[in-house]
């Protein structure tokens, strides 16, 4: 255990990237990183089945990537700064996600904001 | 000799970036945060600073998890803006000052801070998004930067402590420089926020003001904590802000904040403040009086 992050566990709904995490979901941030090449952008707009074969996802990333399902590749490993490339290309901004990982619909989210209209 | 001047701690949420390239100055969602930085922009353009040290992190941009540096040093003539996911924003490429930053690698490495280096790789969020806050870059940027990459995505991180290290080994390392430049350390990240899990969207502004008293007036205090004390008040990703202690390290104990301003709009609590080393007497007066010294009576 990293002493840095001992009793990080009792924050709930928390999930340090750490190595064990980064090696399990090396292959999806892998593939989210690589949409910072408009090739591949391209490729996953036109043709997603094609990019995940492209990629070598496995069929649970392949569901959770298409449902983009923001909390459950969290769960799996992803990390934000991956996945918030997946969000851009997707045209999802960032208090969407939020909202999602929350389990909240936006309006909810927004309505705990202090300034609902920055977006 | 180089001289550092002073110190800017600021977010560096790509909102920030966005908000300025959809021009949101007028916008009153977005007003309060411009006006934040206008005293920031004025002390710069009045200091005129040659080099900006920016202690910033990448975000699996640049680098990635097949080689993710925990120190990086950025030594190129210049580096591109990055493709985040929408195309490079449409800013200059941003100067780097190769000269200091092969001094800076080479004293680093000989105080034992074995930092990577890098040439010729883009730069994200973590640098540019506050940076157009900073500096007008039409026709181009007023000065150079030289870019320090902090590992804060993957654990293990560097410690607090290390980073404030890094930040009092960069100011040595900057005196040691022959030619004469004026030099501000930027420290970028936070403040409070979680993007991530359950727990996304948290925020803790009583934690945030008790932390912009802190690394004035009491670093080390800041530099005792760990990992998961930032990550409990300030929220997973809050956990970045050891990146200011690496600019507070880099600055003296006569340092004053003379600057502070907080926008919370949304999901991140957004920060700048500047700190401002004591004025060295002017050059010209002691050039005056030397040269008055060795007139004859």
């Amino acid at each position: 255990m990293n002493p840095q992050l001992e009793g990080i566990e009792t924050l709930e709904g928390t999930y340090p990237f750490d190595l064990e995490r980064s090696a399990k979901a090396l292959r999806v941030n892998r593939f989210f990183r690589g949409l910072i090449v408009p090739e591949n952008r391209q490729l996953f707009r036109d043709r997603p089945e094609a990019a995940f074969d492209k990629a070598g996802l496995t069929d649970e990333e392949r569901q959770m990537v298409r449902a983009r399902d923001w909390r459950a590749l969290v769960h799996y490993g992803a990390t934000f700064f991956a996945l918030e490339k997946l969000a851009r290309v997707s045209g999802v901004s960032n208090p969407e996600m939020v909202a999602q990982m929350r389990g909240e619909t936006l309006e909810t989210f927004l309505k705990t904001r202090n300034v609902p209209g920055a977006r | 000799m180089a001289r550092i001047i002073g110190g800017i701690g600021t977010s560096h949420v790509p909102t920030i970036g966005m908000a300025f390239d959809r021009k949101k100055r007028d916008d009153p969602n977005w007003t309060p945060l411009f006006e934040g930085y206008d005293a920031v922009a004025s002390w710069l353009a009045a200091r005129k600073p040659d080099v900006l040290v920016f202690f910033y992190n990448d975000h699996a941009t640049s680098f990635f998890f097949d080689l993710y540096p925990t120190f990086a040093i950025g030594v190129s003539d210049e580096f591109a803006i990055a493709d985040e996911g929408l195309g490079p924003r449409p800013l200059p490429r941003i100067k780097g000052h190769p000269r200091l930053a092969r001094h800076l690698a080479e004293s680093l490495v000989n105080a034992e801070f074995d930092l990577a280096v890098f040439q010729d790789l883009p730069l994200d969020h973590g640098c540019n998004s506050p940076l157009t806050m900073l500096w007008p870059h039409s026709p181009d940027w007023p000065g150079a930067l030289v870019p320090i990459e902090i590992n804060v995505v993957q654990y293990p991180l560097p410690t607090a402590l290390r980073c404030y290290k890094l930040g009092q080994a960069v100011r040595r390392a900057v005196a040691s420089y022959p030619e004469d430049l004026k030099v501000v350390v930027v420290g970028t990240g936070g403040l409070s926020h979680q993007m991530q899990g359950e727990r996304a969207g948290f925020n803790n502004t009583e934690w945030d003001m008790r932390f912009l008293d802190l690394i004035e007036r009491e670093p080390e205090t800041l530099a005792a904590m760990r990992h998961v004390d930032f990550a409990r008040l300030g929220g997973s990703e809050g956990v970045e802000v050891i990146m200011w202690l690496a600019m507070r390290g880099a600055l003296s104990d006569a340092v004053r904040k003379i600057h502070q301003s907080y926008y919370l709009p949304m999901t991140t609590a957004m920060a700048v403040a500047v700190f401002e080393e004591p004025e060295a007497p002017p050059r010209a007066a002691a050039e005056t009086a030397m040269h008055g010294a060795r007139i004859p009576a």
